[in-house]
C-alpha cells in the first residue's frame, strides 16, 4: 500500500500535503511513498513543523478506476471538501484531478483513521 | 433580555487580549500545538477537517437583532458567508483562520456574545424553552433561571474541571420544548400545591454511546435552592466521576452505576451538609428578572381579519400559517418558526443575508427577539397576526418560508463527515435526500408530524437516538454505513414521552437510506389508524411492518 503525508496548515487549518519539498493544497500535487521506512521518516520530519502544519499523519493511497486517490472516504472528502457545499474546499477549483478524486470509491478498508482517533 | 454589566464586558475583554496573546505565542512557535489546543478549545475553537471552526455561544438560544447582524457580518468577513446552528444552539463558523479568531472574539464581545464554555469538561451553554415568555403554558420565564445558572457556572472554579462536559436544559412549562430528559441535568419548573415555584430535578440524561434517559432525583426543590442543590449534583458527580475512562465519564454512567436512589442520597446528604450560600439572593435574581420582563403586547382579537383574508388569497401563506405559527399567550399573536430547513438545503445552515433578513423582521414585527431552537430552526416569538403577511413575505424573498416545521423535511442533522474531524458518515446529503423525497408539501403534510434527526457518530450531536426516525452514521472498513432506529421521542408536545429509538435491523449504505425512510413512511401510512402520527403507530403497531418494509427484499449486506 502507498502512503501520502497530510496534515492541516496552522494558519487557517487547511488540508495540505507533502509533496516532497513542500505542503501543496492539491492532493494530486502530494509525494506517494512506496516504502513505508520513507513515509515514515518524512513524517517524523514534518513534526517537527509546529509553525506550519498540525498533526501530520500518513494516509493510504490506491489507484481507483484509474488514478490515486486515498483510500478512506474520509481523507477523499478532506482532499475535495463538504459534499453539501461544492463550492467550498479544494473542489471549487474543478478540473479533471478533483473530478477523478470525487468518482474514486471502492477501495476503501482500513481508513487509517484509527490512528488518528488515538491522537485525539 | 438580559444584558451584560461592566463586569461581563470587562471580563470578556481581557478573555480576548489573553486569548490573542496566546494566539500569536502559537504562531510564532512559542507554543506547541499540544500546549496551545486546550487553550483554543477554551475559547471555543476547534480544528475540523477543512478548517478551523469555532463554537459560539447563544445563551438559552436568545439573540436580539444587533447579536444577529455581527453574527452575520462575521460570517461574510471572516468565513464564507455563513453559519450553522446546532442542536446546542449554538452557532458554527466552519471555516476560521486562526489569527482572526481574537478579533472576532472582540466584536462578538461588542454585543455581548462569547464562545466561552463551548467546549471542554465544564458546564456548557444552557438550553431553554425556546418558546419561554410567548406561550401560555408557562408559569415562568425559563430564561430567567437559565441566566441564573448561566452567570452561576460560568468560570466556576470549582467546576472547571469536571469528568466530563454537563449540559443542562430547563422548561418552565408542562410541556418540554427544550428536551430535558435527554440532558446532564434537567430541570422542570411548576408551581406545587401551595402555589409556590418548585423545580423537578432530572439528572443522567444524556445520549452519545450509552443513551439514556435522565430519572427524578428530587420531585419538589424550591427555586430558592436551586444553586445549592445544582452545586451538591455537580459535587457528586466532580468526586465520583470516572476520568480514567471518555467512555463512561458522564453523570449518566455514575447514576446507572450508584442506582438512581443511591445517587439521590449522596446529593441529598451534600446539600443537607451545605450552608447554601450558594443560592441567589432574592435581589439578584430579581436584577436578572428585569432582564426578562414580558413585553407588554396589547391584546388583540384571536382572529385577525387581515391575516385570514391574506390566507385566503394564497395557499402558501395558509401552508405556512397551518404549519409554522404557534399560539402566543397574548391573544392576536403568534409565534412564528423560520425553517432552517429549505428542501435540499443544508440543515441549520443560514447565510449572512438570511440572518440579516430575520434581525429585520425580529426588530420590526418580533419585539426585537430571536430565539434559536434546537431543532436548529429560528423563531421570532412575539408577531402580531396581522403582520403575519409581512413576515412571511419577508421571509418568503429570503427562502425562509419553508412550511414545513416538525414535517418530515424537518430534519435535524449534525455537520458528520464533510466537517467534522470525529465523523464516521455524513449526515448533511443524508437530510438533504430525504428532504427531495419530501419536498412535495401536500405529500409531507398527509404524512404528517415525523421528526427525522441524523448523527454523523456516536457522540448523536444530531439526537438519533431521539428520533421518530433516528440515522446513526457508522464506519465500515472505510465506508459509510447508517444505522436506523424507530420510536425515539425527545418528549416535545405530541411525541409523547420520551424514549430511546430501538434499532430497526442491520446497517444501510449510503444509497439506500433515503429510499428506505421512504419505505417506513409507506409502512406508516399502510398501517396507520384514525389520527395517528408515525410515532403513535410505531409504538402501537411495533416495529415489525417497519422492518418488513425495509429489509422485505434485502440481499445480503
Ligand atoms: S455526532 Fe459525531 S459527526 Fe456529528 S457533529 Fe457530533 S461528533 Fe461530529
Amino acid at each position: 500500500m502507498r502512503h501520502a503525508l497530510t496534515a492541516n496548515r496552522l494558519s487557517d487549518g487547511e488540508v495540505v500535503f507533502w509533496s516532497g519539498a513542500d505542503w501543496v493544497g492539491a492532493f494530486a500535487e502530494a509525494r506517494l511513498y512506496d516504502s513505508e521506512a520513507e513515509a515514515r521518516a518524512a513524517e517524523a520530519k514534518a513534526r517537527g513543523e509546529v509553525t506550519r502544519v498540525i498533526d501530520p499523519y500518513l494516509i493510504e493511497v490506491a489507484a481507483m478506476a484509474g488514478r490515486d486517490a486515498p483510500v478512506s472516504f474520509r481523507e477523499r472528502i478532506r482532499a475535495l471538501g463538504p459534499s453539501n457545499r461544492p463550492d467550498h474546499g479544494k473542489q471549487a477549483q474543478g478540473g479533471e484531478a478533483v473530478r477523478a478524486l470525487a468518482l474514486a470509491e471502492g477501495a476503501a478498508r482500513s481508513s487509517g483513521r484509527t490512528a488518528l482517533i488515538r491522537r485525539k | 433580555m438580559y444584558r451584560q454589566d461592566d463586569i461581563d464586558a470587562a471580563f470578556l475583554a481581557d478573555r480576548t487580549a489573553e486569548f490573542r496573546g496566546q494566539v500569536m505565542r502559537r504562531l510564532a512557535g512559542e507554543l506547541t500545538e499540544e500546549q496551545f489546543k486546550p487553550l483554543r478549545l477554551i475559547n471555543g475553537l476547534y480544528l475540523q477537517l477543512h478548517a478551523y471552526m469555532l463554537r459560539i455561544a447563544i445563551p438559552y438560544g436568545t439573540l436580539n437583532p444587533t447579536q444577529l447582524r455581527t453574527l452575520a457580518r462575521i460570517a461574510r468577513d471572516y468565513d464564507r458567508g455563513y453559519g450553522h446552528f446546532t442542536t446546542r444552539t449554538n452557532l458554527q463558523l466552519h471555516w476560521i483562520r486562526l489569527a482572526d479568531a481574537p478579533d472576532i472574539l472582540d466584536e462578538l464581545a461588542q454585543v455581548g456574545l462569547h464562545a466561552i464554555q463551548t467546549s471542554g469538561n465544564v458546564v456548557r451553554n444552557i438550553t431553554a424553552d425556546p418558546y419561554a415568555g410567548a406561550s401560555a403554558d408557562e408559569i415562568d420565564d425559563s430564561r430567567v433561571w437559565a441566566e441564573a445558572i448561566r452567570q452561576w457556572s460560568t468560570l466556576h472554579p470549582e467546576f472547571s474541571y469536571l469528568p466530563r462536559k454537563f449540559k443542562i436544559a430547563v422548561t418552565a412549562s408542562p410541556a418540554d420544548r427544550a428536551a430535558t430528559r435527554i440532558y446532564d441535568i434537567g430541570l422542570r419548573l411548576y408551581r406545587d400545591a401551595e402555589g409556590e415555584l418548585a423545580f423537578e430535578v432530572g439528572v443522567g440524561g444524556g445520549l452519545g454511546r450509552t443513551p439514556h434517559l435522565g430519572a427524578t432525583i428530587r420531585q419538589r426543590l424550591p427555586v430558592r435552592h436551586l444553586m445549592s442543590y445544582l452545586q451538591a449534583i455537580l459535587r457528586v458527580y466532580n468526586l465520583h466521576g470516572r476520568r480514567d475512562n471518555l467512555h463512561k465519564a458522564r453523570i449518566k454512567i455514575l447514576v446507572a452505576q450508584l442506582g438512581i436512589e443511591a445517587f439521590a442520597r449522596e446529593v441529598d446528604a451534600e446539600w443537607e451538609a451545605s450552608d447554601k450560600a450558594a443560592d441567589l439572593p432574592l435581589d439578584e435574581l430579581a436584577r436578572i428578572r428585569a432582564g426578562f420582563l414580558p413585553q407588554g403586547l396589547t391584546p388583540l382579537p384571536a382572529v385577525s381579519r387581515r391575516l385570514e383574508a391574506a390566507k385566503a388569497d394564497s395557499r402558501a401563506l395558509a401552508r405556512f400559517a397551518r404549519r409554522n405559527l404557534a399560539p402566543h399567550k397574548v391573544p392576536g399573536h403568534a409565534i412564528v418558526h423560520i425553517s432552517l430547513k429549505a428542501i435540499g438545503a443544508t440543515p441549520g445552515d443560514c447565510s449572512a443575508e438570511q440572518m440579516e433578513t430575520v434581525a429585520s423582521l425580529a426588530e420590526r414585527y418580533s419585539q426585537s427577539e430571536v430565539r434559536v431552537a434546537y431543532d436548529q430552526n429560528l423563531i421570532l416569538p412575539h408577531v402580531r397576526l396581522d403582520d403575519v403577511p409581512e413576515v412571511f413575505a419577508g421571509l418568503e424573498a429570503a427562502g425562509l418560508a419553508t412550511p414545513n416545521i416538525g414535517l418530515v423535511s424537518d430534519i435535524i442533522a449534525c455537520p458528520g463527515l464533510d466537517y467534522c474531524a470525529l465523523a464516521n458518515a455524513r449526515a448533511i446529503p443524508i437530510a438533504q435526500e430525504i428532504a427531495r423525497r419530501f419536498s412535495d408539501p401536500v405529500e409531507a403534510e398527509a404524512v404528517g408530524e415525523l421528526k427525522i434527526k441524523i448523527s454523523g457518530c456516536i457522540n448523536a450531536c444530531g439526537h438519533h437516538h431521539v428520533g421518530h426516525i433516528g440515522i446513526l452514521g457508522v464506519d465500515k472498513k472505510g465506508e459509510e454505513f447508517y444505522q436506523l432506529t424507530l420510536g425515539g421521542s425527545g418528549g416535545a408536545p405530541g411525541e409523547g414521552e420520551a424514549a430511546i429509538g430501538q434499532i430497526l435491523g442491520p446497517a444501510l449504505p449510503f444509497a439506500r437510506v433515503a429510499p428506505a425512510v421512504g419505505d417506513l413512511v409507506a409502512a406508516y401510512l399502510a398501517a396507520r389508524q384514525d389520527g395517528e402520527s408515525f410515532i403513535d403507530t410505531v409504538r402501537r403497531a411495533g416495529l415489525a411492518p417497519f422492518k418488513a418494509a425495509v429489509y422485505a427484499d434485502a440481499h445480503p449486506l
